[in-house]
């Protein structure tokens, strides 16, 4: 189901203060020199600018450290929910993309309560990316830079005026809440959003098929020396996981005050060797090679087999911020020079 | 309350001084992201960085004032803490003299709180006094460097390295320990740069070097001379640089004929033609950047170490441009700023010596108080003093002498001597045992100021969440305590404290907090409030005038392998970890990865002891004794053994040396000699098998 409207540029500012009385509004801001998702105080500091900001707004779901349960007098448990609504404003189509195997993998089978809660919560507002960054690559993926499903709100950017798609029947609502906003699109409206898909995709530096590294890893061309030069320029820092869209492992750890316990789930990495250690102190994982090449095992074979995509949608936050420059774009444009190569 | 709000900080680990976001969330700290336009880290963090939020609402965070009553601490408010603190301190003063109270002051502490801290010991006690770790890592640099140049910190700028063409790197292990200096360097290589690593051990950087140059620990001035006897001899001098720029470089030529590549082969272990291959590159690119760390201070010859480095980058002009110059890489978040604000015995703020009447003038009109004229006792110093009885109360803001000083279990027996010991912490530490009040300091989320990064960037500290209990800001304890002693200190903020440094401290002149808000911060010499900073120093003109040629000599590490001990012990960080682990050792990841305290021994070494990857080994030298797990790798070379110092229940300090430099007193926690046995025999004898006959097990 997708109804369209359009909104013009004018009352965006009325409606995200209405969206602001009705639930806490999270948008890209600008400060000090950077712009960061938070909580909307000056609407005239909304940044529209940057595509994928740092870090991915999975932490509106999956938070870097969230308190579980609070345990007192050693028997009484206080399951810790976040009730609050929220519309987070200004996400790209790749995080979206993202979404959709984050809540296969909370979701489905056992369903993580916590994630459940925040995401029946929580309404994405997403625009269509007209200024991709020379990192970006969701192009060739399919997960951007715009959707033709799988949105809550989707907004493209006409200029005067954005193009508003709904995507489900609870986004539907919250239009229909503020309806004389909106307008009907007339038919320019369509070619408008066209002309901007089309202006789009020609803006994108790299192109990358994750599909045929896949292929190529499968058959078994990639050595272990390849895997290992990789592995020597890891820092272990832990970032591309924590910024990944998609990534999802935790830790979780016991504060133990005085006048109870704090159970608190903490965002962690498979990228470290303790993450697998295992009772009686083996580490399945030492070597370090073993840590790297899985990372990359995970997101191109064994999550296509698991949950029919790509670990990866391509927001390009992990060239940004890994040190040793082995993100997952730098490493499939090198496996794909080395195919060329024979 | 906003529900998710995000505050740009700084990191409180290293000295790369990352910019990161606190996520707060209805006023609790839930996370920690990159600041992608920080020049620095450019949207990276090291694992520390990522994970810096946790530790800060820890259960162990002290939340209340204790004072020590028949051997146990009672919880008591700040008025009845300070007045007790203040009484005392000013009875052992009027008893003993001012120069019976120590002060440590911290790197981890802000700019502002170091200033007070030190305004507090000359102004408030009247003792020069005062120290902190600096002493214990880099002094051997503000010494060494200060003689040669005028100014001791790093001459470049980090965001210069990508640039440079030549990377000299001599004892530092830097992507574990400055990770984000690393990933500049890493950045480097791949544009073409060439990569030269001298360590004895190897490092992950050693892993991406072109030349790697293994000598033995402790020959670095040996090493350094030779390969300035190279490019003397091969005519690769900038002679133009060295008349115009640099005085008594015959004195020094005359000695340097002393460092033949042959001798200095003997002494250090490499080759000749390695030496000769490194003063070659080094000497011909002009875009050449010197780094090293703790591989050069920490030693008996730090100082000489550090000249040795000097006088090969004056020799070749690599001075005074961008990408060239002369970079220690300093350990603290803050330890350029503590040494900057002069928490050091010898120095005001901005190294203005407490010897020279003007200096000590212009502070005394300032502060309204008669200044103490004798320089005051360093760190090892003050343990002395304590354990002679000279030094009778020791007030302790945020450092833990009993796990990061040399010899602990005599720093044990000092500290159990002193009339009044104080320790101000955000989390319980090995020192506080020995205390007779504790204070609760705030962490650097809770507080305000600025932290001086080791390019010399002023960047400022936010604050993101409410103080944990009643744990107040150091400046504001150090504030209420003065008052208390009856000298008034009134600042309504951090700022204020500011402008009265910048005033009085000719570098900071214009780093006042609303300038460096616009900005990542800004790098000194800054001295007006319209001046953009310096990215590089010494550019056109050395800053003391002319560059001094300072003579070094080649002396062996004070304690050498022998029958007994057969290997040397050097010491250091690990990446999960970070000095005394007040803070990583709480943070779970952290803590996770590196459980426990290891030694890493070579294959050889340890095949001919009998000793396995992952047993328990017992590391002893002739002062102490740790048990530890082997941890068996090629990284260490033949003879010698590592031993991170993060673990108070294996301190490696118990091992080590406090034999010290003879000029600024820094240890030398780099080379002793020990001796490592496994401690369960391995029985080598085949176990006796029984057989058993099948028949015998059939049920009948």
């Amino acid at each position: 189901m997708t109804k369209e409207w359009i909104l013009p540029k004018g009352h965006l500012s009325y409606w995200l203060r209405q969206l602001r009385n009705s639930a806490s509004l999270i948008a890209p801001l600008r400060v000090d020199g950077d712009i960061v998702f938070k909580s909307l105080e000056n609407i005239h500091e909304v940044s529209l600018d940057n595509p994928a900001l740092l870090p991915s707004p999975k932490e509106f779901l999956f938070p870097q450290q969230e308190s579980l349960f609070w345990i007192e007098d050693g028997t009484k448990v206080r399951q810790l929910y976040n009730n609050e609504k929220r519309f987070v404003f200004g996400v790209r189509s790749c995080d979206i993309s993202a979404l959709r195997l984050l809540d296969r993998f909370y979701l489905e089978g056992y369903e993580d309560p916590y994630y459940s809660l925040r995401r029946k919560n929580t309404v994405f507002i997403s625009i269509v990316c007209n200024n991709p960054e020379p990192t970006c690559f969701c192009i060739g993926l399919g997960t951007g830079p715009y959707l033709e499903k799988g949105f809550d709100i989707q907004l493209t950017d006409l200029g005067d005026r954005y193009f508003v798609q709904a995507g489900n029947a609870k986004a539907f609502r919250i239009i229909r809440q503020w309806n004389f906003l909106f307008n009907k699109p007339k038919r320019i409206d369509y070619e408008d959003q066209y002309e901007v898909f089309l202006s789009s995709k020609a803006r994108f530096q790299k192109r990358i098929s994750l599909e045929n590294v896949r292929k190529y890893i499968l058959a078994g061309k990639v050595k272990d020396s390849f895997w290992g030069a990789v592995t020597e320029r890891c820092f272990e820092c832990g970032g591309c996981v924590y910024e990944c869209p998609l990534c999802t492992c935790f830790t979780v750890t016991d504060r133990v005050y005085s006048f109870g316990i704090d159970r608190v789930r903490l965002w962690d990495t498979c990228l470290f060797k303790g993450f697998t250690r295992m009772a009686g102190g083996v580490l399945p994982n030492e070597k370090r090679i073993l840590r790297t090449r899985r990372w990359y095992y995970h997101k191109l074979i064994h999550y296509p087999d698991l949950l029919g995509g790509f670990g990866c949608v391509g927001c390009g936050r992990c060239t940004v911020t890994c040190p040793g420059k082995i993100d997952m774009a730098t490493i499939a444009i090198k496996l794909r020079d080395l195919q060329d190569n024979g | 309350m906003t529900t998710m709000d995000k505050i740009l900080t700084v990191c409180p680990y290293c000295g790369c001084g990352c910019g990161l976001y606190l996520h707060v969330d209805r006023g609790r700290l839930v996370g920690v992201s990159p600041s992608k336009s920080h020049p620095v880290n450019r949207g990276s963090l090291c694992v520390k960085g990522w994970n810096a939020h946790e530790f800060v609402v820890h259960p162990d965070r002290l939340l209340s004032p204790m004072i020590k009553d028949k051997g146990e601490f009672r919880e008591c408010t700040w008025d009845t803490a300070l007045d007790y603190v203040a009484k005392r301190l000013m009875e052992i003063r009027d008893r003993h003299g001012p120069d019976s109270i120590g002060i440590l002051s911290s790197a981890k502490c802000t700019n502002e709180e170091n200033y007070l801290m030190m305004k507090f010991a000359r102004a408030v006690v009247g003792t020069n006094n005062i120290d902190h770790c600096a002493r214990l890592c880099h002094s051997s640099t503000v010494g060494g460097l200060a003689a040669a140049f005028g100014s001791g910190a790093m001459t470049n700028s980090i965001s210069e390295i990508r640039d440079a063409k030549v990377l000299f790197v001599i004892g530092s292990n830097t992507t574990e320990q400055h990770p984000m200096i690393g990933m500049h360097m890493l950045d480097a290589v791949d544009r073409g740069a060439i990569l030269i690593v001298a360590d004895p051990r190897r490092p992950q950087i050693a892993e991406f070097a072109h030349i790697h140059l293994r000598h033995k620990p402790g020959t670095d001035v040996a090493l350094l001379m030779g390969i300035m006897h190279i490019i003397v001899n091969e005519g690769l001098v900038d002679i133009d640089f060295v008349r115009r720029r640099t005085e008594n470089f015959d004195t020094f030529e005359r000695i340097l004929r002393d460092f033949h590549p042959h001798a200095v082969e003997r002494i250090t272990g490499v080759g000749i033609e390695e030496i000769r291959r490194v003063a070659r590159i080094y000497a011909m690119e002009k875009r050449s950047m010197l780094f090293y760390a703790m591989g050069i201070t920490q030693h008996i010859t730090g100082v000489d170490n550090v000249r040795a480095c000097a006088n090969l980058v004056m020799l070749t002009g690599h001075i005074g441009l961008p990408s060239s110059g002369i970079n220690p890489l300093r350990g603290q978040n803050n330890v350029q700023g503590a040494c900057d604000m002069g928490a050091l015995p010898n120095v005001y703020s901005g190294y203005q010596t407490v010897t020279n009447p003007r200096a000590r003038r212009k502070f005394e009109r300032a502060w309204k108080r008669k200044l103490p004229v004798k320089p005051g006792l360093t760190v090892v110093e003050m343990t002395e003093a304590a354990y002679e009885g000279r030094l009778k109360a020791l007030y302790i803001m945020g450092e833990n002498p009993l796990l990061s000083d040399p010899d602990l279990n005599h720093v044990k027996e000092a500290m159990k001597r002193l009339d009044l010991l104080i320790v101000q912490d955000i989390f319980p530490n090995e020192t506080m045992q020995y205390a007779h009040v504790v204070l609760p300091a705030c962490s650097f989320a809770e507080k305000d100021g600025t932290f001086t990064n080791t390019e010399r960037r002023v960047q400022l500290l936010r604050k993101a969440i409410e103080p944990v209990g009643s744990s107040r800001p150091d400046w504001e304890i150090i504030t209420k305590l003065s008052r208390r002693m009856g000298y008034d200190m009134k600042y309504r903020g951090t700022y204020e404290i500011m402008e009265e440094i910048a005033l009085l401290t000719p570098s900071y002149g214009g780093m006042l907090h609303h300038r460096l808000r616009e900005v990542h911060g800004l790098q000194w010499p800054c001295p007006d409030i319209a001046h953009p900073g310096t990215p590089f120093l010494h550019r056109k003109k050395i800053a003391k005038g002319l560059g001094t040629f300072i003579t070094v000599e080649f002396k062996p590490p004070a304690e050498l392998p022998d029958e007994e001990y057969p290997f040397i012990l050097t010491t250091g960080r690990i990446y999960f970890h970070y000095h005394t682990g007040t803070m990583c050792r709480r943070t779970s990841v952290l803590e996770r990865e590196e459980p426990s305290c290891y030694v890493e021994i070579n294959p050889d070494d340890a095949e001919a002891l009998h000793i396995k990857d992952k047993s328990q080994v017992r590391v002893s030298s002739r002062r102490g004794s740790i048990t530890v797990l082997a941890r068996v790798t090629d990284r260490t070379p033949q003879g010698v053994v590592f031993i991170p110092f993060h673990y108070s229940e294996a301190a490696a300090n118990l091992l080590t040396n406090a034999a010290l430099d003879p000029t600024v007193k820094i240890p030398e926690y780099k080379v002793c000699a020990v001796k490592v046995e496994p401690l369960i025999k391995e029985d080598r004898r085949p176990r006796s098998i029984k057989i058993v006959d099948l028949e015998d097990l059939r049920i009948t």
